[in-house]
This record gives C-alpha cells, sequence and structure tokens, in this order.
C-alpha cells in the first residue's frame, strides 16, 4: 500500500511536472522522432524495390 | 482421395494392425521408451526422494512424461523414410495412414501414462499428505498424455518430411504447441493430487478431450497434403 | 509508383503522429485512487484520500467547492474538508457506531471535475447495523457536470498508463489481420500449390510475427505497471505466448528445409494449424476460463474501459494507423519475396 501511495504522490507531482516542464514533450517528440525514423526507411525500402522491380521487368534475360 | 472413407478405415486397421505386429517382433520401441521414463522416474527419486509436495511431484511427472512422450511419437514417422518402403505405401490411403498412426500412438500413449505413472508410484509414493483423487490423477495422467501425442504425432508428421535433422526440429516444433495441453494437464494433476473438489476441475477433462479431438481432426484433413510428395 | 499508393501509406504514418500526440498530450481526468487509513473505529477520525488529476496539481488549493461524502448502504456521512493539495484530500469526520453496511465509498464533488469515487475506501471496525443517526448523516449535494475538455478517463490502478490502449491493443488487432492473410494465402497454396500465395504466407507470417512480439512487449510492460508484475500466468498470456512461438516455429521450419521445393505446401500445412490454434488459444480459450486480462467477459475489450468519446477519437486512428504500417510493412516483405523468386528462377 505504501508504494502505491508514493507512486500516486509521484504521479501527481508528475502530472504538474509532465506537462508544466514539457516531459510530455518530450515524450510526444520522442516518439514521433522514431516513427519518422520508420517510415523514412520503409519508404526507402519501398522506393528501391520499386527501382529492382523495373530493372528485372525490363531486362527479362 | 482413392476409394473414399470405407477405404481409409481398412487402411486404418491395417496400418495400426501392422504397427503392433512390428512392435512385438521387434519389440524395442515400446520397450526403449519405457525405460527411458522409468530411468528417468528412478533420476526423480534420487533427486527428491520420497518427500515430495505436490507442486513438485506434479512438475517432475510431466517433464518425464513429456520427454518420452517425444521420444515414443518422435520416430513414428520414421520408417516412412525409406525409399521402398514410400513405394510401397504409395498406394495407401493417407487418411487411413494417418488414423493408424494416431490409432498406435493412443494406444503407445495409454500404455506409456501407466507405466510412467505406476513408476513414480513405486518410487515417489503420493506427494503430501492424503486427500489425493486417484481416478482423477490417472484421468489427468491419460488424458494430457492423449493430447500431447495426437499434437505430436501432427508435428512429426511434418517434420518427418525434412531431409535432415527432422527429428530435433519436431521437438522444437512441437514444445510450445504442447504448452496450453500441458499447463491444463498440470493443474489438473496438482488439484487431483490435493484433494481439489471435481467441480472445480471439471472443465479441464473437457478441454483437454476437445484439444486432442480438434488436433486429431485437422491431423487427419492436412496430413494427405504432407503425404502428396 | 502510383500517388494512391503513397496516400495510403503515408496517411497511416500521419495517423500514427496524429495519434502520438493526442495519445501523450491529452491530459488524464482526475480520479480517486486510495484512502487511508483503511480501518476506522466510531469517533472522531482523520482521513486522507490520495488523489490524481487537474484539481489536485497544484499547490495550496482552497477545500472551497469541494465536498466528501462517505455512503454506507444507502445512507450517508458527512465530512469536514480539512486540505486539498497534490497528495489529494485531508478531511475530518465523525464516524457513527451504527451503519447499514461497514464498508463506506467515498464520494468526492469537485466544483470543476464532476464527481470522483472510490469504492470501499474504508472499513468501519466495531460498529453495530442500523441506519446512521441524525447527527452524522448528511445528504448528497448537487452533482456538477465535469467541465473536463479532451481528456482521457480515469481507471483504477492503470491511472496514466491508458495511452498503453493506442499501442498495445492497436498491435494485437494488425498482427491478427496479417495472420488472416496468411491463412487464407495458405488455403490458397494448399489448393493450387501457386507459389505466389507461398510468398503472401511467408511475408503475412513474417510482419506478423513482430507485431506479435509488440504486442506481448507493450503487454508486458504495461502488466508490471498495473498488476505489479512482468509476466503472469494467465489462460490470455499463455495463449497469447504460445501463439507467438508457434509462429516462430513456422519460420524455424522454413529455415530448416531451406530450398526444398516442399517448402511452401509442408509450411502451409504448418500455417493453417498454427492459425487454428491462434484462433481457439486466443478467442475461444479464455473466453470460458477466468483470466486478469482486461475485457474477458466475452468480448475482445472493445468495451473493457468503457471507451470515452476522447479515447476513441484516438482510438480508432491508432487501429487504422497501425494498420496500415503493418500492411504496408507486409507488401515491402512480399515484393522482396516476388523478386527474390523471379531472380532466382531465371
Amino acid at each position: 500500500m505504501n508504494t502505491a501511495m508514493m507512486s500516486t504522490l509521484i504521479l501527481n507531482v508528475l502530472q504538474g511536472f509532465f506537462f508544466g516542464s514539457g516531459k510530455a514533450h518530450v515524450v510526444t517528440g520522442v516518439a514521433l522522432i522514431i516513427l519518422a525514423g520508420i517510415a523514412w526507411s520503409l519508404w526507402r525500402m519501398d522506393r528501391r524495390l520499386t527501382t529492382l522491380e523495373r530493372d528485372v521487368n525490363d531486362s527479362p534475360s | 482421395m482413392q476409394g473414399g472413407f470405407h477405404n481409409a478405415i481398412r487402411t486404418a486397421k491395417t496400418v495400426a494392425a501392422l504397427e503392433w505386429r512390428l512392435e512385438w517382433r521387434q519389440g524395442h520401441q515400446l520397450a526403449s521408451v519405457g525405460l527411458f521414463a522409468l530411468s528417468s522416474v528412478y533420476v526423480a527419486f534420487q533427486a527428491a526422494s520420497r518427500d515430495v509436495s505436490p507442486g513438485a511431484w506434479t512438475a517432475m511427472l510431466w517433464l518425464v512424461y513429456l520427454f518420452s512422450g517425444f521420444t515414443a511419437v518422435g520416430r513414428l514417422f520414421d520408417r516412412e523414410r525409406s525409399s521402398t518402403r514410400r513405394y510401397l505405401q504409395w498406394t495407401a490411403n493417407p487418411l487411413g495412414l494417418m488414423l493408424g498412426k494416431l490409432i498406435h500412438a493412443i494406444l503407445t500413449t495409454t500404455a506409456l501414462s501407466a507405466i510412467v505413472l505406476c513408476g513414480f508410484l513405486l518410487f515417489l509414493g503420493w506427494p503430501g499428505s492424503d486427500g489425493h483423487n486417484v481416478t482423477l490423477v490417472i484421468l489427468a495422467a491419460w488424458l494430457g498424455g492423449l493430447s500431447m501425442t495426437t499434437t505430436l504425432v501432427f508435428v512429426t508428421a511434418v517434420a518427418s518430411q525434412i531431409q535432415t535433422g527432422g527429428n530435433t526440429l519436431g521437438a522444437i516444433l512441437g514444445l510450445p504447441l504442447l504448452l496450453p495441453q500441458l499447463i491444463l494437464a498440470t493443474r489438473m494433476t496438482a488439484g487431483a493430487l490435493q484433494g481439489t473438489p471435481w467441480p472445480m476441475l471439471s472443465e479441464i477433462p473437457l478441454f483437454l478431450i476437445a484439444l486432442s479431438a480438434g488436433t486429431s481432426v485437422i491431423a487427419c484433413i492436412l496430413f494427405p497434403y504432407i503425404w502428396r510428395a | 509508383m502510383s500517388n494512391w499508393n503513397a496516400l495510403w501509406k503515408f496517411g497511416g504514418i500521419l495517423l500514427l503522429a496524429y495519434v502520438i500526440v493526442r495519445g501523450f498530450g491529452t491530459p488524464l481526468q482526475p480520479g480517486l485512487v486510495e484512502a487511508s487509513p483503511n480501518r476506522l473505529a466510531p469517533g472522531h477520525a482523520v482521513l486522507e484520500l490520495t488523489a490524481v488529476g487537474q484539481p489536485f496539481a497544484q499547490e495550496g488549493a482552497t477545500p472551497e467547492g469541494f465536498t466528501l461524502v462517505l455512503r454506507s448502504g444507502q445512507d450517508l456521512i458527512a465530512t469536514q474538508l480539512t486540505a486539498v493539495g497534490p497528495h489529494g484530500v485531508s478531511a475530518a469526520a465523525l464516524i457513527p457506531d451504527q451503519v447499514p453496511s461497514p464498508a463506506l465509498d467515498a464520494f468526492l464533488f469537485t466544483p470543476e471535475s464532476g464527481t470522483l469515487f472510490l469504492g470501499n475506501a474504508f472499513f468501519i471496525e466495531g460498529a453495530g447495523i442500523g441506519p446512521v443517526p441524525e447527527s452524522f448523516a448528511t445528504t448528497a449535494p448537487e452533482d456538477t457536470a465535469p467541465q473536463l475538455g479532451f481528456s482521457f478517463p480515469y481507471q483504477p490502478n492503470i491511472i496514466e498508463s491508458i495511452r498503453n490502449l493506442l499501442w498495445h491493443v492497436p498491435m494485437w488487432f494488425a498482427m491478427f489481420f496479417v495472420m488472416g492473410i496468411g491463412f487464407v494465402a495458405s488455403l490458397g497454396q494448399l489448393r493450387t500449390g501457386d507459389a505466389r500465395w507461398d510468398h503472401r504466407a511467408e511475408a503475412a507470417v513474417r510482419t506478423g510475427l513482430v507485431f506479435g512480439l509488440l504486442g506481448l512487449a507493450t503487454g508486458s510492460l504495461w502488466a508490471r505497471w498495473t498488476w505489479g508484475a512482468w509476466w503472469v500466468s494467465d489462460p490470455q498470456l499463455n495463449g497469447a505466448l504460445v501463439t507467438v512461438l508457434l509462429y516462430t516455429g513456422y519460420l524455424i521450419l522454413r529455415a530448416a528445409m531451406g530450398d526444398d521445393e516442399r517448402v511452401g505446401r509442408l509450411a502451409a500445412v504448418y500455417n493453417v494449424f498454427a492459425f487454428v490454434m491462434l484462433v481457439i488459444l486466443l478467442m475461444v480459450l479464455p473466453r470460458y476460463t477466468e483470466s486478469l486480462h482486461p475485457g474477458k467477459d466475452g468480448n475482445p475489450g472493445f468495451n473493457s474501459y468503457d471507451l470515452d468519446n476522447s479515447l476513441r477519437a484516438v482510438f480508432y486512428p491508432a487501429v487504422i494507423g497501425w494498420g496500415a504500417l503493418c500492411y504496408w510493412m507486409y507488401t515491402l516483405r512480399l515484393r522482396m519475396n516476388r523478386l527474390e523468386h523471379r531472380l532466382l528462377t531465371k
């Protein structure tokens, strides 16, 4: 029970902290950066595959 | 499928009978598994002596049973690899073949569960204090073994098609598939050993039977595709 | 690369960006977490209720406009709020020596956040059973409508981690979706033997496995926060683990067979089996057994959090976004398989 109270105490402080000092923004920012990274690597793979497919189609021998 | 269902039944009986006869002639398959099982039980006995809690007893029982099961079923499809045999059985109905293997495996499991259980009782006795439900323990061992075996038969069938390392692969593939059955079976065994009332355990045998039946059905449906080389 | 193609792919990414921003940026509604001391004796008592949320986050808020009422059975007991602060609220109360029920629920009426509730907050020891005497009783103040704006609902134990709903659940949905594609592909492979079905099946399982592992990871994090353990032996969790192991087995099977031309058929057989087991283990079995996992009263989890409108506004885009991402990864793998096949069979 004590740890729960401790954690909620921290939580509450966190809440003011989180939004007040911009911690929520940090987490959001990091997540967005990771998402952008994933999107970029997928896009790169996509484009490379398209190029490869075109090559294979154009020169069937 | 050639010949339809009737043909399948006939093939099944032939295959099952063939396996049993070979069993008695060569004699080493069930005997070797039995030996493996009893030796494992003896190791367990050495490790734990007779002072075992129901939980530890259950764990050891099922581990021994699991590995004995692997050994017993693992070589079920070995004979099918040899090319002459394959030729001979080219005309056999695959559904019948699978049914025959399943029946043989079920009979083997029944024998195996008896061996393992008796071994445990002989060396380790009943764990903990009284209050164990003997019929439920036997039922748990048999049903658990049944569901294990049906799954293993299917997995071994798939793995036997692989040229190299098929046997170990069967075990690797089979183990995750066996987790649900093992969880259910161990829960039922531990409960039966501690005298948990029947209503609390009653759904487990149903699940085990359902799982066994479902696995057998899928195995029979899918086996012709594996067999068609 | 046609424009429609790029549209759904980047549309999915944009949706996920929206989900991230909204998901982490939306504040949580306030709620009561805990009460202390749990056991009360009749007479004077000093109560502490820990609470989370905006009304309590500031230092030095006044008890003005807040009312705390304890309910036993149908009767209400008055309290005197002494402080409202980051820890929650403190109050003084006179506990009567007879109550309809020894379990007390706490209702905190707040000026802007509506009514907060904590069930079975206190237990009275040493009181008789009977209606609450006049001098201790009170009537409930008016229920004010909460003016909370766009905010996520408060759920006990879960509190802030409700944001995980936007990751964990859509990931499992995506896995189901793509494994379903794999299942259909394997059936097609068995029926026609066309290698193109095999490419689809392999791509589907590979992608689905990624999302299954992510689902397990997010679930484990969530379990650590809410249940206190990284893993528990629970039908739903066991089923999920076995499913992931099963599909890993599929990939191992394919790897072990190497270039054997029967790979396709054998793998398809195994995949059909694996999918049937998945359905049984994750959708049928957990409904008939007790499980800690949320949403196990017959529903896969849509109603488990009484999805707020604000949550819905972010959850549905999350499902679509993760689904689109999953499908994109699937198509990439599929194209790789096809290319490989073409290059090898020239």
